[in-house]
């Protein structure tokens, strides 16, 4: 039996790097995060910062992601076909979306969250901004989940983690606030834009043949 | 009526559907004996005149103790190898290609809407697109990951003058497209069947011209559930302006098709879409679709839970 796709968990930054705590069900791995989402693919919108090639020639790439609440790594490989072929032309830094599936990996002094991309796409300002949103609304579910013990993830997650939820209020207040502000310039630029595509318009109507002196570009020959 | 007749009674029923003739005084004597008598549970007089009728009169055992399934809903289908009865209308019925099968289609209720098939060892009456049947004795099955329910020789389907209502089919999702499945893009279709040619062969006429067509199945996730869509040419061009015939071009001036899939993946993936569509048993076929954009307000709402 073909298992159903995985969904794709909306996690920042500050919680998917604190999560440490992987489960296996019925042959999967999750990792489970502090706030309580059980997750085995992520759906992130964040900035690129970093691309880095681990060895000479070994077509692994070592990516530092940052949301406005923290970063994390991600590693693409020659099995992430469609995700390296992007990685390849983007130019440091740059807005992305990423879907890919995390895992905790035990490094020598303390356990490690990363994730590999299985699709990578440059995206704008409007993207990031609602994945924001929906990532800040999913976390304060999730935090009032626990707040009031409900579910089994969110239980073992505070038995686990027994996390400050006011601190992930705090971070995900922060984050609102960051995209709210770009919020008030993209609607200045798209105010911008409709006004010069009004303008262009009105002129383009005006234009007549005579205008155009062509002269200058035949003295060349 | 007493219970020992009553009893009887079902059994004769049972006897007569399976074209079985056997004098009621016979197993009404051996009722009475194990229930008034000799007061048997009554499950277990039951099971043993059957025992007997079935080493008597030579019927299968498999064919006497075929218990009533129970009347479920489709939300409630959730495994395979689970014996249900359904009250269900063929919603659509598709053409089968193979001999083994009678029928096959969608049927639905209230609250979902499944694949059947009737096979053809069944030897069922024809179901009609559009009326409802009470299914009994079906069995639930799961075929290439996806839940299904047979209709086999054991089962019954008799039509029930009842309209059921179906769900809203079509349905609104917000969420990101998150991949790109296999055949998107620029394809080639069978100019016969309309079916995906792979490498110019069509899986039923074979070595085929084809003709062009630009289509997309993704995957849009909203966090909770994914959606697997299938957005055509005109949704396309709705969204990235490419139709056909830019589609045809890119593939030209590239020569190659998958140019194509790039470009329409370098301006959808990782995108939020809203899309409204009728959601069959496994894709979301899209009707309308735009680019979602968010609103000030959502974040305010969210700001103010926190202040």
């Amino acid at each position: 039996m073909i298992r159903k796709r995985e969904v794709a968990k909306r996690i920042f930054a500050y919680e998917l790097v604190r999560s440490t705590h992987q489960i296996e069900d019925s042959g999967l791995k999750y990792v489970l995060t502090p706030t309580g989402e059980r997750a085995n693919r992520i759906f992130s919108v964040a900035v690129l910062l970093d691309k880095e090639e681990i060895g000479a020639d070994t077509n692994l790439w070592r990516l530092r992601l940052a949301d406005p609440t923290g970063s994390f790594y991600a590693y693409v490989g020659k099995y992430q076909p469609d995700a390296i072929e992007i990685v390849a032309d983007i130019d440091v830094p740059e807005l992305i979306a990423v879907v890919g599936k995390i895992r905790v990996f035990e490094g020598i002094s303390r356990k490690l969250v990363s994730v590999r991309p299985e699709n990578i796409a440059v995206v704008d300002i409007p993207v990031r901004d609602f994945w924001v949103i929906e990532t800040a609304k999913k976390t304060l579910e999730r935090i009032k989940a626990m707040e009031k013990d409900r579910g089994e993830d969110a239980k073992l997650a505070k038995q686990i983690y027994n996390p400050d939820l006011n601190e992930y209020k705090e971070i995900v207040r922060k984050a609102l606030e960051t995209v709210k502000e770009d919020f008030k310039i993209v609607k200045e630029i798209e105010k911008v834009e409709v006004e010069e595509e009004e303008k262009f318009e009105f002129a383009g109507f005006e234009f007549e043949e005579e205008d155009f002196d062509l002269s200058d570009l035949f003295e060349e020959e | 009526m007493s219970r020992a007749e009553k009893l009887t009674d079902q059994i004769m029923e049972r006897l007569k559907s399976l074209n079985v003739r056997v004098k009621r005084e016979e197993v009404l004597k051996r009722m009475k004996l194990l229930i008034d008598e000799f007061k048997v549970p009554e499950s277990e007089a039951v099971r043993t005149i059957m025992n007997y009728l079935a080493r008597e009169y030579g019927i299968s055992r498999e064919e006497l103790f075929v218990r009533e399934a129970p009347l479920v809903k489709i939300a409630d289908i959730t495994k395979p190898n689970q014996w249900i009865s359904l009250k269900a209308k063929v919603v659509q019925l598709w053409d089968s290609t193979s001999p083994n099968v009678s029928q096959v289609g969608l049927i639905g209720d209230e609250t979902g809407i499944i694949k059947f098939v009737i096979w053809a060892k069944a030897g069922m009456p024809e179901v009609e697109e559009g009326k409802s049947y009470l299914f009994r004795n079906v069995v639930t099955d799961s075929f290439q990951g996806r839940l299904q329910v047979n209709v086999t020789r054991t089962s019954n389907i008799t039509e029930i003058n009842e309209d059921i209502q179906l769900p809203p089919r079509e349905i609104e999702v917000v969420g990101a497209l998150v991949a790109f499945q296999q055949n998107s893009g620029l394809i080639k279709r069978c100019e016969h069947c309309n079916r995906v040619l792979t490498k110019g062969v069509c899986p039923i006429h074979g070595k085929v011209k084809g003709y062009d067509d630009l289509r997309i199945k993704g995957v849009l996730d909203d966090g909770e559930n994914i959606y697997e869509i299938i957005l055509n040419e005109e949704n396309i061009k709705d969204l990235t302006g490419i139709g056909l015939k830019d589609a045809i071009k890119i593939a030209q001036e590239n020569l190659d098709k998958s140019a194509v899939l790039n470009e329409l993946k370098s301006k959808l993936l990782g995108r939020y879409l809203r899309v409204k569509g009728i959601k069959g048993s496994r894709y979301l076929l899209v009707r309308e679709v735009e680019f979602f954009k968010p609103k000030v307000e959502d974040l305010e709402k969210l700001l103010e839970v926190l202040t």
